[in-house]
């Protein structure tokens, strides 16, 4: 393989890469603002500028590809005074609003402005203000404390498929905004805000919720369609606050929908139920496990049931149903259900160009490979049903039979239940799903279990045991 | 082994030593300055830099805060609690501000770490209840010592 020399140490590295990518590898670490490894490079940031031996003037890093024997040098004295010229210019127009920013605490122009720039400023002119325009429902845009590295015009140019961002005027007046002003069609807006280096585009959703610093990770993966997208939920204090897409080159890149992206609100669904509930007359009564699995058992004995898994619940959970039904419901016919239409893996194409799978379930593939079949239409001359789902998956039409739900169920979606043991959400369990390409990947619990919520394998064990656990 | 001196009577009887002793306690009791204030009636006078009741300085009526959530994330007694919200005139600030101050340790570190000279701590130091509330944001708005 190929060596250049960087900072005096030998890298090895395969062609094509460039020095940016390559001083990642010995962990020297060359700033940028308008270098992203999913789009296109257009060296105008001027920050990755570093010095190459050889060469009369300095490189940009991100534009420069390795070659055999070259000899970087980042910390030259040339390549500080570039990287504190470009701070010191990016600086000129940019708000001193940190204590307001939502970016603070994950800006590259605050990080990198504490490691390469000067501590004082010397510009005295009034500074350039614009006023902006509402983009939809996802995105804020405060242009002020825009840098101009172009990268959301990329993104929607080269990921999205769609080139709404677009850059008018120019030079010091140069405005990012959408053609005539429209708000964002796309939907992966959500990523404008993931790439955005400093605080010019922020989600709405997440706007003055939290500051990022106090924010933990737990990598996980989406469970909004079938890709399984990896990503971060970003928790504190047993709250999730958001979502952010996790590398994975081979699944999601760099990107997450927004349709995933803000899936996890239903965790904290002030309509979700989180308590045992019976229903006596005509209303569902919270109680304690005990006494609704009586009621659950006794709905079920002697009928002609159908039993109903959402295509969100985890491998474990699957297998452990697989073991379960046949001894503890063994004339019941079993069936998974999750997006409508979509009954078998042949029914799972592509959404869109992007990430975007038809089947709006994380795990329809993995309930495939363990042999459950799909749900076309329910079974004439049934009289109860046994549903079974962790929050996504689309209840079919259940009208007139006495029903059983196990797993997270809303207010509304429990209308017709007779009884209801509240599950788990993907956030609160850890398990394993199979993602179109046969792909397992690992769900983690980051947050607590809401309310009295309880995990399948500890309902199901109290199904079998006859009690109701401690309660 | 203990040493024995031989003393004479009147050493030995310690009328000198308990005569000056008293002496002392006579010179402190009528002469010297007194320590003890009437307390009510009579107050000290504290440095301006001590640190009592927490308030939040506001210019023209409307508070300096923008909700950063600096002084959380400093606190070490992890007695500030605050949600940011918009309205027109401001593009963020404190919807809720809340101290708890039985928990407070009076470190000052929060008025440190504000950038906006928000919160500070005033010399009350009367701050004795009988329940035991927060201090909300109308109550630190009120500018209480403000200094």
């Amino acid at each position: 393989m190929p060596k250049c020399v960087i900072d005096g140490r030998e890298v090895e590295f395969s062609p094509g890469e460039n020095l940016i990518e390559v001083a990642k590898k010995v962990g020297v670490e060359i700033p940028y603002f308008c270098y992203h490894p999913g789009l296109s490079v257009v060296a105008q940031c001027r920050m990755c500028a570093v010095e190459v031996e050889k060469m009369p003037k300095l490189q940009t890093a991100c534009s420069t590809v390795a070659t055999d024997g070259m000899v970087v040098k980042t910390r030259s004295e040339r390549a500080l005074a570039n990287q504190k010229s470009v701070m010191e210019f990016l600086l000129i127009n940019h708000p001193l609003d940190c204590p307001i920013c939502d970016q603070a605490g994950e800006c590259d122009l605050q990080d990198y402005s504490y490691e390469y720039g000067s501590p004082y400023s010397r510009y005295t002119e009034e500074r350039r203000t614009f006023l902006d325009l509402d983009m939809g429902p996802v995105i804020v845009k405060n242009m002020n404390r825009c840098i101009h590295c172009t990268r959301c015009i990329r993104l929607g140019a080269e990921v999205l498929g769609i080139r709404e961002m677009v850059a008018t005027q120019r030079g010091n007046k140069t405005e990012i905004a959408t053609i005539d002003g429209r708000p964002l069609e796309t939907d992966y807006a959500g990523n404008y805000a993931d790439i955005c280096p400093v605080g010019s585009l922020l989600l709405k959703d997440f706007r003055f919720k939290k500051r990022v610093w106090f924010l933990k990770k737990t990598a996980t993966v989406c469970e909004g369609c079938a890709r399984g997208c990896n990503m971060d939920i970003q928790h504190d204090a047993n709250v999730i606050y958001r979502c952010t897409p996790r590398e994975n080159l081979e699944v999601n890149q760099y990107w997450l929908c927004d349709e995933g992206r803000f899936n996890f609100h239903y965790v904290h669904d002030a309509d979700r139920i989180m308590e045992p509930a019976v229903r006596a007359d005509g209303e569902l009564k919270m109680t304690e496990f005990g006494a609704s699995l009586d009621a659950a058992r006794a709905a079920l004995k002697g009928k002609k049931a159908a039993v109903l898994l959402g295509t969100d619940l985890t491998q474990e959970e699957a297998k452990l149903l697989q073991e379960f039904l046949p001894k503890y419901l063994p004339n019941a016919s079993v069936f998974h259900f999750g997006t409508p239409g979509i009954v078998s893996e042949a029914d799972d194409a592509p959404a869109d160009k992007i990430l975007k799978r038809k089947s709006k379930t994380s795990n329809l593939h993995g309930f495939e490979k363990l042999g459950f079949k799909g749900l076309k239409t329910l079974p004439t001359g049934l009289d109860a049903a046994l549903v079974i789902r962790g929050g996504r998956a689309t209840l079919p039409e259940l009208k007139g039979l006495s029903t059983v739900g196990i797993g997270v169920f809303t207010r509304e979606e429990a209308a017709t239940f007779s009884v209801v043991l509240p599950g788990l959400t993907f956030a609160e369990k850890d398990g394993t799903i199979v993602n179109f390409q046969g792909r397992e990947q690992h769900i983690r619990r980051a947050i607590f279990p809401a309310g009295n919520c309880k995990a399948l394998s500890e309902i199901l064990a109290m199904w079998a045991h006859g009690t109701g656990g401690n309660a | 082994m203990l040493l024995k001196t031989k003393e004479s009577l009147i050493r030995r009887m310690y009328l000198v030593d308990v005569a000056k002793g008293l002496a002392i306690t006579i010179k402190n009791f009528f002469f010297a300055p007194k320590i003890t204030i009437q307390y009510p009636e009579e107050r000290r006078k504290y440095s301006d830099r001590f640190r009592g009741q927490h308030y939040i300085k506001a210019t023209n009526g409307v508070e300096n805060c923008t909700a950063c959530m600096l002084c959380p994330t400093v606190c070490p007694a992890e007695c500030i609690h605050i949600v940011a919200g918009e309205r027109p005139d401001k593009e963020k600030y404190p919807v809720q501000f809340e101290i708890d101050i039985l928990r407070c340790c009076f470190c000052g570190m929060c008025e440190e770490a504000c950038p906006k000279d928000a919160i500070k701590l005033s010399t009350i130091y009367e701050m004795s209840t009988e329940s035991r509330d927060v201090y909300d944001r109308s109550f630190l708005m009120e500018q209480r010592g403000n200094k």
